[in-house]
C-alpha cells in the first residue's frame, strides 16, 4: 500500500533535520534547584528570621560567621553545554575519524547569601552575579 | 484510517534504528542522614558527646555567632543519557543533604536544622526546560 505524501513529509523533514545536526550533544548539568528573585521575595530585611529562610529555601550550603553576624550561602550551578561534530558525517566515507567540532558551554554559577544579626534575623540579601540563564548555544565565535 | 498503521510501524522502526541506548549512572559523597538518627536528638538535652555517637565527626566544624556548628552533608548525583545514533541527550543533577546541629557554649544540642534534598532527585534525560 503507497504511503500518502502528507504522511511521508514528517518523517523526511526529521530526517533531513536528524542529518543537519549530526554528531550532537547536548548536556545539562544542574546543582541544587537554582534560585530566582521570585523565591526569595519573601525575605525582608530585619523582620525575617534565618528558621523562616530555611523553612522555605532549606538549609544553606554554607554558614560562615563575620564580624558583623552570620552568612549563610545558598550555591546553585546551572550548565548548558551543546556540541556539533560535522566531521561525523565523512564517518559514512572516511576510513578515519575526521573531527570538525564546535562547542560551547555555558556555567551559570550563582549564589544567594544571607547576612543575619547575632539573634538570626536577616539584615541583608543578595544575589552574588545576577546571572541569567545560560542558553545551548554550540557557536563559539 | 488505514494509512496510520503502515507510517506507525515506519515510525517504530526508525525511532528503533536511531535510538542506540540510554545510559544511567549515579554517584554519592558521604553516607545517608538517616532520620532516626535526627529524631534522637533533643534540643536542650542531647550533648556533644551524644550527638558524636549518634552521627560521628562532622563533615565540618564551623564556630558561627559564639556557637560550635556542626555540619553533615551528603551528595548525590544521578546522570540519564539517551544515545542516538545522531544526537545525544544527557542530564546531571546534583543535589545535598545538610545536617546543621548548633551546640551551645555548654556543648549541649540548641538547635537543628535538616533539610534532605536528594528526596526529590530524579533521572532526567531532557535538558531543555526547568
Amino acid at each position: 500500500m503507497k504511503l500518502p505524501l502528507s504522511g511521508l513529509c514528517p518523517i523526511l523533514l526529521s530526517t533531513v533535520m536528524c542529518v543537519t545536526f549530526v554528531g550532537c550533544n547536548i548536556v545539562r548539568i544542574t546543582l541544587n534547584t537554582p534560585l530566582t528573585q521570585n523565591d526569595v521575595a519573601f525575605i525582608i530585611p530585619g523582620q525575617t528570621t534565618l528558621a523562616d529562610v530555611i523553612t522555605k529555601l532549606g538549609t544553606p550550603d554554607s554558614i560562615t560567621d563575620s564580624h558583623t553576624g552570620v552568612v549563610a550561602t545558598y550555591r546553585f550551578l546551572d550548565m548548558k553545554y551543546s556540541k556539533i561534530n560535522f566531521g561525523w558525517m565523512l564517518k559514512l566515507w572516511s576510513p578515519v575519524d575526521v573531527d570538525l567540532i564546535i562547542s560551547r558551554t555555558g556555567l551559570g554559577i550563582d549564589a544567594f547569601e544571607l547576612l543575619c544579626d547575632s539573634n538570626w534575623v536577616v539584615t541583608h540579601q543578595s544575589f552574588l552575579r545576577h546571572l541569567s540563564s545560560p542558553r545551548f548555544n554550540p557557536y563559539p565565535f | 484510517m488505514l494509512f496510520f498503521k503502515p507510517l506507525a510501524g515506519i515510525v517504530i522502526v526508525l525511532a528503533l534504528v536511531i535510538t542506540q541506548g540510554c545510559a544511567f549512572s549515579r554517584g554519592t559523597l558521604g553516607e545517608d542522614i538517616r532520620s532516626e538518627s535526627v529524631a534522637a536528638i533533643k534540643k536542650d538535652t542531647t550533648t556533644k558527646a551524644e550527638l558524636l555517637s549518634l552521627l560521628g565527626a562532622p563533615d565540618r566544624l564551623l564556630q558561627v555567632n559564639g556557637r560550635d556548628v556542626f555540619q553533615y552533608y551528603r551528595y548525590d548525583a544521578k546522570v540519564g543519557s539517551l544515545l542516538l545514533i545522531l544526537i545525544n541527550f544527557s542530564r546531571l543533577s546534583i543535589k545535598s543533604d545538610d545536617l546543621f546541629v548548633i551546640l551551645n557554649r555548654d556543648g549541649i544540642v540548641e538547635d537543628v536544622i535538616l533539610s534532605k534534598r536528594t528526596d526529590g532527585l530524579e533521572f532526567r534525560f531532557w535538558p531543555f526546560g526547568e
